[in-house]
């Protein structure tokens, strides 16, 4: 099995990230592997741990490799790193055109991904590659069979109000929800390997792309400005006491509020 | 303006979604501004109910009723929908940010070449026919507003509840039959099987009242009051991902940054502490309360109410409140 895994650094879902003007954001330094990404590689590491092959991680990024550092010593064979100052301010379509150009050709079974970057929380670079290699796509899977001689997995997604289990001809791109694996805790040892290998950077002239098809150029949707949540009036603590209280509060609910 | 304006009615075992009859509701104000038609795409098999109760809803209806196309499945749907959008240009094309959609959209996006805005929490359009679509980032840190090249359609997909159902009786639509041709040569997926959650509630994601318990329950078992308070509002529940993470809870219920964002109307936390993974799934719901025994618990500073208490006083109370004045209307 010829396994690759689109993995992504992205901030920590405790870092602060503020507004800092109309189309620009500061972002405090804390990241981490796309906490949907490392459920991918351990599902892909999985698959290979039982039917043999390859996985190689591939990740998009100018400044960090640290996704595909990780994925190393979670146990990946190989990381590949496709940087190029175009690609700053590239859409998930101009990442998913890298993406693609760099699997177009190569002997893949099974491409995995995250549901979504907890970043930009768009999900879409996944489903992207998937149709720019014309190949079928499940979003967002609980579980994984693959049925190597017969060239098919079986998966289970969720839909409201339950589950749907297919059958998808391989090679496929699957994008991976929580549930599916349970990420491994590298050992010191492969941290420190990891640190160490070789990642191999590709650049958008060898993958034959023009600059201008991705970055702010080819990018399909503009962000006119960045504005902070909407704030919440402050809360109205009611303190009589029990019952009183549950009494004030239905009383609030339906008659300030109107939500019941 | 040229171009129609779409919305893609997705439907579920024959019934369509509410998602897509809010879409209607707010295309139908788009379109008033831009004198643009508003269009429905209904793709399924045996759609006479869901036809009918898009009638009011639209301008045009676009129907493509076949067996093949009973279950969703992006293999049959986006070459569909991909061939009628080549056909006809439409300026905007809008759906529900439910599995479907989130399956369904970022494909066709890329497939039709054109700009995509997942997960919005609000749209407006221009004189002019540009839409502008507001999404959360980084979990609802920071909200941005985005504009669409001008490649056509605009698409966006919306979460639930965010515009108001809203019928036009005056309007009635014409209906389109557009047939649909299978793609045989292509390697399809195969839908093998669909299992139904054991609770029959709507999805939290959908969902207009959520009541919720975090760690604060104790145990799986009590989750048993919040149900109860549940079924009285006719409410889903929902939770946290400590209770998933101990395997109370299933994860479909889990609110918050790895699990779902819900965007209630009411939404109830009880014993929930509030740390930043879980009420970032809450930003936009419309009016919170949050119930903890902890004063200086963080939940607070999310809600619009708050009592501090025991949860297991204050739940049944609220219940029997509830069923008194809820049956009194």
């Amino acid at each position: 099995m010829e396994i690759y895994v689109l993995v992504k650094q992205v901030p920590d879902p405790e870092a602060i990230v503020k507004v800092k003007g109309e189309t620009e954001l500061e972002i405090e330094n804390k990241y981490f592997t796309n906490f949907f990404d490392e459920i991918a590689i351990e599902a892909g590491l999985k698959v290979r741990e039982k039917f043999g092959g390859k996985l190689t991680a591939l990740s998009v990024d100018n400044r960090r490799a640290d996704a595909l550092r990780r994925a190393i010593a979670m146990g990946a064979d190989e990381a590949v790193q496709i940087t190029d100052p175009a690609l700053e301010g590239s859409d998930p379509f101009g990442i998913a055109r890298a993406l693609a150009a760099f699997l177009q050709g190569k002997p893949f079974d099974l491409i995995l991904a995250g549901r979504q970057a907890m970043d930009d929380d768009a999900g879409t670079v996944g489903l992207a590659v998937a149709e720019a290699l014309g190949i079928p796509h499940v979003h967002g899977i609980l579980s994984l069979e693959v049925d190597p001689t017969e060239r098919v997995v079986r998966v289970a997604r969720e839909i409201e109000g339950g589950k749907e289990i297919l059958a998808s001809p391989l090679p496929a791109l699957l994008t991976c929800q929580k549930g599916l694996s349970v990420p491994r805790i590298p050992q010191v040892m492969n941290v420190m390997k990891a640190m160490k290998a070789q990642i191999k950077k590709v650049d958008l002239a060898s993958l034959g792309i023009d600059p201008t098809e991705v970055g702010p150029q080819g990018a399909k949707v503009r962000v006119r400005r960045y504005f902070p949540p909407p704030r919440r009036a402050a809360v109205r603590m009611i303190k009589e006491d029990f019952p009183e209280n549950v009494k004030t509060l239905v009383r609030l609910l339906r008659e300030e509020a109107k939500v019941i | 303006m040229p171009g129609e304006i779409w919305v893609f009615a997705e439907q579920q075992e024959g019934k369509v979604k509410k998602i897509a009859l809010e879409l209607l509701s707010a295309g139908a104000l788009f379109a008033e501004k831009t004198g643009q038609p508003l269009g429905a795409l209904l793709l399924g098999s045996e759609l006479k109910g869901a036809t009918e109760s898009l009638i009011p809803f639209a301008d045009k209806l676009y129907i493509w009723d076949d067996p093949e196309l009973a279950v969703y499945s992006s293999d049959t749907y986006l070459p569909a929908m991909a061939a009628l959008v080549r056909e006809r240009g439409p300026s905007v094309l809008l759906g529900g940010a439910t599995s479907t959609g989130k399956d369904l959209f970022p494909r066709l996006a890329a497939h039709l070449r054109t700009g995509y805005a997942p997960d919005c929490t609000a749209l407006t359009i221009e004189d002019d026919g540009s839409l502008v679509a507001t999404r959360p980032l980084f979990g609802g840190k920071v909200f941005s507003e985005v504009t669409f090249s001008d490649d056509r359609p605009q698409m966006a997909l919306v979460r639930s509840n965010t515009f108001s159902v809203d019928p036009n009786p005056k309007r009635s639509a014409e209906v389109f039959s557009v047939p649909f041709v299978s793609e045989s040569a292509r390697a399809k997926k195969k839908v093998l099987a669909r299992e139904k959650a054991p609770d029959e509630r709507v999805d939290i994601s959908e969902a207009e009242i959520v009541v919720a318990a975090g760690r604060g329950i104790k145990a799986p078992e009590n989750f048993r009051i919040i149900e109860e308070l549940a079924a009285v509002l006719k409410a889903s529940v929902g939770t946290t991902r400590a209770t998933v993470d101990e395997g109370w809870r299933e994860l479909k219920d889990q609110i918050g940054k790895s699990g779902k964002n819900i965007s209630a109307k009411l939404y109830m936390a009880f014993g929930i502490s509030g740390a930043i993974h879980h009420v970032l799934g809450i930003g936009t719901c419309k009016t919170v309360v949050a119930v903890d025994s902890d004063p200086n618990a963080l939940i607070f500073n999310y809600a619009d109410y708050g009592i501090v208490g025991d949860l297991f006083q204050i739940v049944p109370a609220l219940t029997e409140e509830l069923k008194k004045t809820l049956t009194d209307k």
